[in-house]
């Protein structure tokens, strides 16, 4: 098992799981996540729909959407909201196309698109070759090593959200579709 | 013109839907790659296909494959619309068949400026 420091320099070997695979914050900064994130926003959300880089705390209960990478980093991008600003943001992506009343599915579908779609840049911007997960929607995976995590904390119409690259230790399966289809597309996860 | 529309996310199809449908198309959508091969083989054949990568039952790049295997789909044009972005796929995507790559997110413009690249605006929308 590799220590934290030796003879006082920063050999990275600290942020590195224990099996010497690399941790997310090695792979991709803050900026980086937030700039995929910003794009997404605009092509799906709305052009004038601005993210503010500011944390906070999020009225009643959350739900989040995340998808798995299995690569040469393992984890989960996870996005998390308010279940009212998911509802919201499901309004916004389908615009005019948004049925009146919005069913659970509905949201668990939109919110995790978004999750796909961020995920997939977030793969994309990593090294190597991974393979990407159907997205989930639920209570997200824990953090398992709180340091490999990129996070991001922004506010969305005033409202709270959290987008984070996590690292998953043990190491994820690798994805498959699921045997009877549960992800939110299509089958509807609940929320 | 005819458009296919193939996503497990009903939002994306949705979207997909409404931007081909602006664009003066007759769309028709399906949840997977499987659902899309029922829709050609009833013999409603398209113009164009987009189709999404990670599907459940039979994803982006089967669907691709199994329309190439059968010359009575030949005049099919499959655009990926995908959030699989690492160079590696797209050239998968290419070699197995499919003539043009979106990469998620995108804008209408991105679709509009695709389909004037192959040619497959609709007459009205053509400029």
């Amino acid at each position: 098992m590799s220590t934290a420091h030796t003879g006082g320099i920063d050999t990275g070997e600290r942020r590195r799981s224990g099996d010497g695979r690399p941790v997310i914050t090695d792979l991709i900064d803050e900026p980086t996540v937030q700039s995929i994130v910003e794009d997404a926003w605009v092509a799906l959300v709305g052009e004038d729909e601005v993210l503010i880089p500011l944390a906070g705390e999020p009225i009643g209960d959350v739900v989040s959407a995340w998808v798995d990478v299995v690569g040469p980093w393992t984890g989960s991008v996870v996005l998390t909201t308010g279940r009212q600003t998911a509802a919201e943001l499901t309004r916004a992506l389908l615009a005019e196309s948004s049925p009146e009343l919005l069913e659970d599915e509905d949201v668990a579908d939109a919110f995790g698109e978004i999750a796909n779609v961020v995920g997939g840049n977030v793969k994309a911007a990593l090294p190597g070759s991974s393979a990407l997960s159907l997205p989930e929607v639920g209570e997200a995976p824990a953090v398992r090593n709180p340091e490999d995590v990129v996070r991001l904390d922004v506010l969305w119409r005033g409202q709270p959200l959290s987008i984070s690259a996590q690292g998953a230790l043990p190491p994820l399966p690798v994805p498959h579709p699921p045997p009877g289809g549960q992800s939110p597309h299509e089958n509807g996860a609940s929320l | 013109m005819r458009a296919l529309v193939i996503d497990d996310s009903r939002a994306m199809r949705r979207i997909v839907s409404g931007i081909l449908i602006g664009l003066g198309y007759e769309v028709r959508d399906a949840g997977h790659g499987r659902e899309g091969l029922d829709v050609l083989d009833e013999g409603w054949i398209p113009d164009l296909v987009c189709v999404d990568w990670n599907m459940p039952v039979m994803d982006g790049l089967q669907f691709v494959s199994a329309v190439r295997s059968n010359p009575a789909w030949r005049s099919v044009t499959i655009m990926m619309v995908t959030s699989e972005s690492e160079h590696t796929q797209i050239v998968r995507a290419l070699a197995a068949g499919a003539h043009e790559y979106v990469i998620k997110p995108f804008t209408a413009d991105a679709i509009h400026d695709k389909l004037a690249l192959l040619g497959l605006l609709p007459q009205e929308v053509s400029l």
